[in-house]
C-alpha cells in the first residue's frame, strides 16, 4: 500500500455516503413501498437502530486492529491464510459481479427515464471505463471527489424535494398507526440492506490514517443517509401514492418528471438522472478499488492498480451477461442481489471478524 | 500508461456516438429544426381501434396543425404519426392536455393512462378531459382558429375552470393515483359549443365544462350534473371560488363563495359500527352584484343570504354524496377521509365499507358568513344617506344662525 | 548561404579559473557593451589596474565619481605600493561604494559584472575587487495593469527584484520575514527569491519550495511559465497551481496567510504557493469591500464558473437530446429560429465557441485601440450578421456570449483559460452523450481537480481533503474583526486554525 494514499475517517465516511446514495435511490421508494405500503415513509427512521448497531459492531470488532489493517488483512489474520484467502476470493468475485450489476442498473435507469431509444452497452461501457480510470488512481482522490460531490448531491435532492412539496398530499401518506409496525419493519428491510453495504468499505480501512486523540465519527453518514431516505420516500409517496409508486420502476425520477419551477425549469429529470449517474460512478469506482485491494492482499502483489482493469472487464462481462432484458434484470434487482448483499454484509463479514476477535488475532 | 488506455477507450466511445445519425450508437438525438411540438393530443375510437390526432406547431410564428392517424392501439397510431409530412418528428413532451372521446372513455381509459405512464416522453401531469357530444378531434379542430390555437383555448379553460367553480382538470397522475387507490376516479368532461365568432380569426367553436365523469379503468360509471360536480369539488378540496345567485326579498344577490374549512367526521355507534358521517362546511361569501334592491345592512337580510347560500351548497354536497351512494361508488373517497381522521376505529368497523357506504347516513351542515360588499356604497334609497348627510345639516344650521 | 560552422567552445566561466584581465576579456569577447580600461592607482603610471564593467548595467557617473575618482587620487594611495594593501584599502572603504567584494574566481566575478558591478582586476594577485554601481535605469513602480485596483494599494511589481523586495518589506515590517536568494537558469543565471515568514509559514512548504527552486534546470528563467511549470506538482494540468500576481498587496496578504512567495528578477510578478482552487476565486478587493458585498461577489464568481463551464454544453444537451426540459414558448421560438439555420446544433455551438476564442485572441494580441475595434467588430458585426444571415441561431449567440462573459469574471486568467479548455471538452461530451456525457465529464473534471495537490495541500481544499469544516471560508468573506482568517490546510506555525 502506498504510504501517501491515506484518507481521514471523515473522508471514508463521505465516500460511503455518496456511494450508497446510488443504491438508495434505486431501491427507494419502490422496494420500500412495495413491502411497507403507505407506512414506508416511516421505515427509514426504524432502520436507524439496527444499522447503527451493525456499524458500531463492525467497528468495535476491528477496533484493536493496528493501523493499516483492512478487512481482508483482518480476515487473513482471523481465519488464517487459507480461510482468509477463500473469504477474499469469494468477496472479490461477488463484488466484481456487484459492480457489473451496478453498471447495468445505472444503464437501465437511464433507458427507462431519459434515453428511451438508447442502448445499454454504451452506458455500461462508458461508466465502467470512467470508473476504471478513477479506480486505478488513489483512494484519497476518489474520496476527495466524493467530498466535492456530496454538497452538490444534497443540494439537488433538496431542490427536487422542495419543488415536489406542493404535490404532496396527506391522502397518500396517512393514516399510519402503531398497527402498521409490521409494514414499517418490512419497508425497513431494503433500506437496511443498503446501509449494510457500509461493510464493504471496511476493506479500505487500511487507508484510513488515525489521528491520535481523535475519536472517529460513527454515525453521521448513516443519519444523513437515512434522512435522505426518509425525505425521498416521504415526498415520492406523498406525491404518487402507494399504488402508483410501486408500479414505477424509478418512482423518485417520476416525481421529477412533473416538476415545473416558475415556467423556467421544466422536467429536470434528465439533469437529476445524469447527476445520479455520478453516484453510480463513485460507487462503482469504490467497488473496483475494493476488489483490487482484496486481490492485492490475497496475492501479495504490491500494486493494487494491477488488478483494476481485469476486475473492470469482469464486471463489464457480468453487466452484459446478468440479464437478457429488463425483466430478467428485475429478478436480480428485486431479490437476488439484495439478498446476497445482506447475507454477506450482515452475516458473513461480522462472522469473519468475530472469529478473528475470538481467536484474539487483533 | 494505465490511465491512457481507458481514456482512449472513452474518447473512442465519444467519437463513435455524436450528432450524426449514421455514425451514432446512441439514438436519442433529435434535430431541433425538424420538431413538431405537440401541445394537445386527442384519442377517439375508430375502425381499427383508435384514432389519434396530435395538434401542435413547428415554430412560434407558424400556424398550428393537426395530424391524425388510426391504429389498433395508441402506440401504433402514434407510430404512424411520426411519418409526418416534411419529415417532421412529433415530440409529446410538451403535451399539456389529452382529450379523449366519450366512446373511448367508456372502455379504454386504462389504455390511455398506461400509454402516458409508460411513455417517458410524456408528462404525468398532462390534463385528461373527456369530450361529450362530439369526437375529441372534432372539438379540437373546431376550436382552432387562424390566430387562436386550440391548445391556447384549452389551456385557458384549464387555468380558469376551478376559479369559476365549474370543474377541475385532473392530471393523469391524479387519475391514475385515484384509480389505484380507490378503484374509481373523476375526470373532467367538456363539450364544444357553437358560438358566434367574436373576431374573424377565432375558431368556430368554444369549449365549455360539462361536469365530472365517474370512471373505472374500463368503464364510465356515470356522469355528474353541474350541482353534483360542485358538491364533489367542495368535498375533494378542488373548489376555489364560484359565484352563486341568492334570491332575497325583491332582489337577487350574486355572491362570490369561498370555502373556508371542510370537515368530514365519522360518528361511531357503541358497538364500533359506523353510525353516520358528519360533514361540516364553512363558507365565506362576498357580494359581487345585486339585481333589484335590498338593504344588506339589515341583519335579517344578511341572514337570509347566508341561509340561501348554505342551502345551495348543502344541496350540492348532498347531491354528490347521494349520487355516489346510488352508484355504489365512493368517488369522493369518504372512506379515505374518515380513515385518516379515525384510522383505528375505521379499521375496526365490523362491516365491509362496500356494504356500509350505500346506506350510510350523511349529515351535512353548511355555515356561511356574509363577509363584505367590497368598495361599493349602497344606493341612497337603500342606505338612507342624503347628499351632504348630517354634517352638512349641522354646518348649515350654524351658518344660518 | 550560411554554412554550418562549429562554434568555438565558450570559455569556462562557471569554474574556478583564476581572475585575470585577459581571462575576463576572453569571456566577454565579442560583447559590444563590455568595457575595459586601464587605470593608474593614485595617478602613478607604474601601478596599473584594469577596470571592467558592462555598459548599461552600471551607472557611468557612479563609476566615475565613486570608483575612478578616489582610486586615481594621488594623496589617498600615496606611499602604498603593495597591491595587497591597495586591495585591503579598497575593501576597507577608500572607494565610496556601499558594496565591495573580493573575487578570486572568474565565475563569481563574471556574475558580479552581469549583476551591475564594476570590477578592478589586479593581475598580479589574480584578484578582483567588485563594486555595486547598478544603473538606476528601471521602470518605476506603477499601478497594476492586468489586475485592476479600485480600492487598494496601487504599487505593482516591476522587473527589478530589489524594488519588488522593497515593496514587500515596506508592507511586511517583520524581522522574521525571510527573503532567500536562488539563482535560476544555467545560462541566464536569473536571481529569484523565496519570501516567507520564519516560524509562521509551514516549514514543510518552505522546505519543499526551496527544494523545487534549487532543482530548476533550465537555460534561463525569463518567463513565468518557466517558474510555474518547474515548481508545480502536476505541470500537465491546465489548472494553475501557483498564484501569480502583479499586486504587491495581494502578494503580502498571502504571505500573511501562510503561503510562500517567489520573486524573480526580470518578471513583474510574484508567485505564491500553495495555490488552491478557492484561492483563485478571490480578489484583493474582497478585503477592501464590505464582507457582505465581498461574499456575494465571491458566490457570484462560483456561479460564473458553473455558467462558463456548463452553459454551452447544457444548451447542446438540451437542444439535441433533452428537449422536454425547454419551456413550451421558448421551445417554439427556438424551433422557429433553428429552421433558418443550415448547420446542426453541435456545429453551430462549436463554430461559435471557436469564433469567440479567435476574436478574443485577436483582441488581446492587437494594440489596445485596434484590439477594441476587433472586439466591437466581432461582437456587433460578426455576431449580428451571423444571426441575420442565419448562420447561427440567436440563442446560440446568447449562450456563448453568456458563457464567455461569465469566464471574464475569473480573477485569474490562467484559471479562466483552463475553464475555457474544459468547456470545449464538456461540449464534446454533451454532443456525444447529452446530459449523461456532461455528468461524466464533470465527474472526470472534479476527479482531476481532486487529484491535484499544491506543495502538499489538496487543490480542492476546503471543499475536499480538509476537515470539511471550513466551506464557508472559501465561499464567503468573514468579517475582518477576526484577524486569524487563514486557510487551515496551510498549517501555519501559530496553530493555523482559522477561527470561524
Amino acid at each position: 500500500m502506498e504510504k501517501t494514499d491515506r484518507i481521514t475517517d471523515r473522508q471514508l465516511t463521505v465516500l460511503i455516503f455518496v456511494s450508497l446514495l446510488s443504491p438508495m435511490i434505486r431501491i427507494l421508494p419502490t422496494s420500500a413501498v412495495t413491502l411497507g405500503g403507505r407506512a414506508a415513509w416511516v421505515s427509514p427512521l426504524a432502520v436507524f437502530p439496527v444499522s447503527a448497531l451493525l456499524t458500531a459492531g463492525l467497528r468495535a470488532l476491528l477496533k484493536n486492529a493496528p493501523e493499516g489493517v483492512g478487512l481482508q488483512d483482518a480476515a487473513m489474520l482471523g481465519l488464517g491464510p487459507v480461510g482468509g484467502r477463500i473469504f477474499g476470493v469469494v468477496s472479490a468475485l461477488w463484488l466484481t459481479f456487484y459492480g457489473g450489476f451496478l453498471a447495468r442498473s445505472a444503464a437501465e435507469r437511464l433507458l427507462s427515464t431519459v434515453y428511451p431509444n438508447g442502448n445499454p452497452p454504451i452506458f455500461v461501457v462508458v461508466t465502467l471505463l470512467a470508473a476504471l480510470v478513477t479506480a486505478s488512481g488513489l483512494t484519497k482522490t476518489l474520496s476527495r471527489t466524493a467530498e466535492v460531490l456530496m454538497p452538490i448531491l444534497l443540494a439537488v435532492i433538496a431542490a427536487v424535494l422542495l419543488s415536489a412539496a406542493p404535490d404532496v398530499t396527506g391522502e397518500n401518506l396517512l393514516p399510519v398507526t402503531y398497527r402498521n409496525w409490521e409494514d414499517i419493519l418490512c419497508g425497513a428491510v431494503p433500506i437496511f440492506d443498503v446501509t449494510a453495504a457500509f461493510a464493504y468499505f471496511l476493506f479500505l480501512r487500511g487507508h484510513v490514517a488515525r489521528t491520535p486523540g481523535k475519536r472517529p465519527n460513527r454515525f453521521p453518514w448513516l443519519t444523513l443517509l437515512l434522512l435522505v431516505a426518509f425525505a425521498v420516500t416521504f415526498f415520492t409517496l406523498g406525491t404518487l401514492g402507494v399504488n402508483l409508486a410501486i408500479t414505477m420502476e424509478n418512482a423518485f425520477f417520476m416525481v421529477i418528471r412533473n416538476i415545473k419551477v416558475f415556467g423556467v425549469i421544466e422536467r429536470a429529470e434528465a439533469v437529476v438522472v445524469a447527476i445520479w449517474i455520478v453516484t453510480d460512478f463513485i460507487f462503482l469506482s469504490a467497488i473496483l478499488m475494493i476488489v483490487s485491494e482484496i486481490w492485492r492482499t490475497v496475492t501479495g502483489v504490491r500494486r493494487r492498480a494491477f488488478f483494476t482493469a481485469p476486475s473492470a472487464t469482469l464486471s463489464g462481462m457480468s453487466a452484459f451477461l446478468i440479464a437478457r432484458d429488463a425483466f430478467e434484470f428485475m429478478k436480480w434487482s428485486d431479490f437476488l442481489v439484495p439478498a446476497i448483499n445482506l447475507g454477506i454484509t450482515a452475516v458473513i463479514i461480522p462472522a469473519v471478524l468475530a472469529v478473528g476477535k475470538i481467536r484474539k488475532k487483533y | 500508461m494505465r490511465k491512457r488506455v481507458p481514456a482512449l477507450g472513452l474518447a473512442l466511445c465519444l467519437l463513435l456516438s455524436g450528432c450524426s445519425r449514421g455514425l451514432t450508437i446512441f439514438s436519442n438525438y433529435r434535430r431541433l429544426e425538424s420538431i413538431e411540438l405537440v401541445r394537445t393530443v386527442t384519442v377517439d375510437t375508430a375502425e381499427p381501434g383508435v384514432s389519434v390526432a396530435i395538434y401542435g406547431t413547428a415554430g412560434e410564428k407558424q400556424e398550428a396543425r393537426m395530424y391524425e392517424k388510426e391504429g389498433t392501439s395508441i402506440g401504433i397510431a402514434m407510430n404512424e404519426l411520426t411519418l409526418m409530412p416534411l419529415g417532421r418528428e412529433a415530440i409529446l413532451s410538451h403535451t399539456e392536455n389529452m382529450l379523449i372521446g366519450s366512446d373511448l372513455a367508456e372502455d379504454r381509459l386504462d389504455e390511455v393512462l398506461d400509454y402516458v405512464e409508460r411513455f417517458s416522453e410524456m408528462r404525468l401531469d398532462t390534463g385528461l378531459l373527456v369530450v361529450l357530444d362530439s369526437t375529441a378531434r372534432e372539438l379540437v379542430s373546431g376550436l382552432a382558429g387562424e390566430e387562436t390555437p386550440a391548445s391556447d383555448v384549452i389551456a385557458g379553460l384549464s387555468e380558469n375552470i376551478d376559479r369559476v367553480g365549474k370543474g377541475y382538470i385532473f392530471s393523469c397522475r391524479e387519475i391514475v393515483s385515484s384509480l389505484a387507490q380507490n378503484g374509481v376516479a373523476l375526470v373532467q368532461c367538456v363539450r364544444g359549443v357553437k358560438e358566434e365568432k367574436l373576431f374573424e380569426k377565432r375558431g368556430e367553436m368554444n369549449i365549455e365544462p360539462a361536469g365530472f365523469a365517474v370512471m373505472r379503468p374500463d368503464t364510465v360509471v356515470g356522469y355528474l350534473t353541474e350541482e353534483e360536480t360542485l358538491g364533489s369539488m367542495l368535498l375533494l378540496g378542488r373548489y376555489r371560488s364560484r359565484n352563486l345567485d341568492v334570491p332575497v326579498e325583491n332582489a337577487v344577490l350574486t355572491m362570490s363563495v369561498d370555502l373556508v374549512t371542510p370537515e368530514v367526521k365519522p360518528v361511531f355507534a357503541h358497538d364500533g359500527s359506523l353510525e353516520k358521517v358528519d360533514i361540516r362546511l364553512k363558507l365565506s361569501s362576498n357580494l359581487v352584484s345585486m339585481e333589484g334592491l335590498v338593504d344588506i345592512r339589515r341583519e335579517d337580510v344578511r341572514e337570509k343570504v347566508e341561509e340561501g347560500l348554505s342551502g345551495i351548497v348543502e344541496s350540492a354536497v348532498s347531491a354528490a354524496v347521494r349520487r355516489g351512494q346510488e352508484m355504489g361508488v365512493d368517488f369522493l373517497d369518504l372512506r379515505g377521509i374518515l380513515s385518516r381522521r379515525e384510522p383505528i376505529k375505521m379499521e375496526d368497523i365490523p362491516e365491509k365499507w362496500e356494504d356500509v357506504f350505500p346506506a350510510l347516513p350523511v349529515e351535512i351542515r353548511v355555515e356561511s358568513v356574509f363577509s363584505r360588499t367590497y368598495d361599493i356604497i349602497d344606493p341612497p334609497e337603500i342606505s338612507g344617506r342624503e347628499e351632504g348627510g348630517p354634517w352638512k345639516k349641522l354646518i348649515g344650521s350654524l351658518t344660518d344662525n | 548561404m550560411l554554412r554550418e560552422k562549429k562554434p568555438p567552445a565558450p570559455p569556462d566561466i562557471a569554474g574556478d579559473a583564476p581572475v585575470t584581465a585577459a581571462a575576463v576579456e576572453a569571456v566577454f569577447d565579442g560583447c559590444y557593451d563590455f568595457e575595459s580600461r586601464e587605470l593608474h592607482i593614485g595617478g602613478d603610471v607604474g601601478r596599473k589596474v584594469r577596470l571592467c564593467f558592462i555598459d548599461g548595467l552600471v551607472s557611468g557617473s557612479d563609476v566615475a565619481e565613486q570608483v575612478i575618482k578616489p582610486l586615481t587620487d594621488p594623496e589617498r594611495f600615496a606611499g602604498v605600493t603593495d597591491v595587497k594593501a591597495v586591495i585591503a584599502m579598497l575593501l576597507g572603504g577608500s572607494v565610496y561604494v556601499y558594496t565591495a567584494k573580493s573575487r578570486t574566481k572568474l565565475g563569481e566575478m563574471a556574475g558580479d559584472l552581469l549583476n551591475g558591478f564594476c570590477a578592478l582586476i589586479f593581475d598580479a594577485e589574480r584578484t578582483a575587487v567588485t563594486f555595486e554601481v547598478k544603473s538606476q535605469q528601471r521602470r518605476s513602480v506603477e499601478a497594476p495593469k492586468e489586475e485592476k485596483v479600485v480600492k487598494g494599494a496601487k504599487d505593482a511589481f516591476v522587473e527589478t527584484m530589489k524594488t519588488n523586495t522593497t515593496l514587500v518589506r515596506r508592507k511586511l515590517r517583520n524581522a522574521h520575514l525571510k527573503i532567500r536568494e536562488f539563482n535560476l537558469g544555467e545560462r541566464a543565471d536569473t536571481a529569484a527569491t523565496l519570501v516567507y515568514i520564519e516560524g509562521f509559514t509551514n516549514e514543510g512548504i518552505v522546505a519543499e519550495a526551496s527544494r523545487r527552486l534549487s532543482k530548476i534546470k533550465v537555460e534561463g528563467a525569463l518567463t513565468s511559465a518557466v517558474i510555474e511549470e518547474n515548481i508545480v506538482d502536476n505541470p500537465r494540468s491546465p489548472f494553475p497551481q501557483v498564484i501569480s500576481t502583479e499586486r504587491s498587496d495581494k502578494f503580502c496578504m498571502n504571505i500573511l496567510e501562510g503561503r510562500v512567495g517567489i520573486l524573480v528578477d526580470g518578471l513583474p510578478l510574484g508567485f505564491l504557493a500553495p495555490g488552491t482552487f478557492s484561492q483563485f476565486m478571490k480578489v484583493p478587493e474582497d478585503h477592501s469591500s464590505h464582507f457582505l458585498v465581498a461574499s456575494t461577489l465571491t458566490l457570484l464568481r462560483y456561479f460564473s464558473v458553473a455558467l462558463t463551464l456548463l452553459a454551452p454544453a447544457f444548451y447542446v444537451a438540451v437542444a439535441m437530446y433533452h428537449q422536454e426540459m425547454i419551456p413550451t414558448r421558448l421551445m417554439q421560438s427556438m424551433i422557429e429560429a433553428k429552421q433558418q439555420v443550415p448547420f446542426p446544433t453541435a456545429v453551430e455551438v462549436l463554430m461559435m465557441l471557436l469564433a469567440f476564442e479567435i476574436l478574443q485572441e485577436a483582441g488581446i494580441r492587437m494594440p489596445s485601440p485596434i484590439g477594441e475595434t476587433v472586439s466591437i467588430i466581432g461582437a456587433l458585426i460578426v455576431g449580428q450578421s451571423a444571426v441575420e444571415a442565419s448562420v447561427v441561431s440567436p440563442v446560440v449567440v446568447v449562450v456563448i456570449a453568456l458563457a464567455g462573459i461569465a469566464g471574464y469574471t475569473m480573477p485569474n486568467q490562467d484559471m479562466g483559460a483552463a475553464l475555457r479548455l474544459c468547456r470545449f471538452l464538456l461540449v464534446a461530451a454533451a454532443i456525444a452523450l447529452g446530459m449523461f456525457g456532461i455528468a461524466l465529464g464533470c465527474a472526470a473534471l472534479l476527479y482531476h481537480l481532486a487529484s491535484l495537490e499544491s506543495f502538499g495541500v489538496p487543490y480542492m481544499t476546503p471543499f475536499a481533503g480538509g476537515e470539511g469544516r471550513h466551506f464557508s471560508r472559501a465561499l464567503l468573506r468573514h468579517s475582518m474583526t477576526d484577524k486569524r482568517d487563514r486557510d487551515p490546510e496551510l498549517k501555519t506555525g501559530d496553530g493555523g486554525e482559522a477561527k470561524l
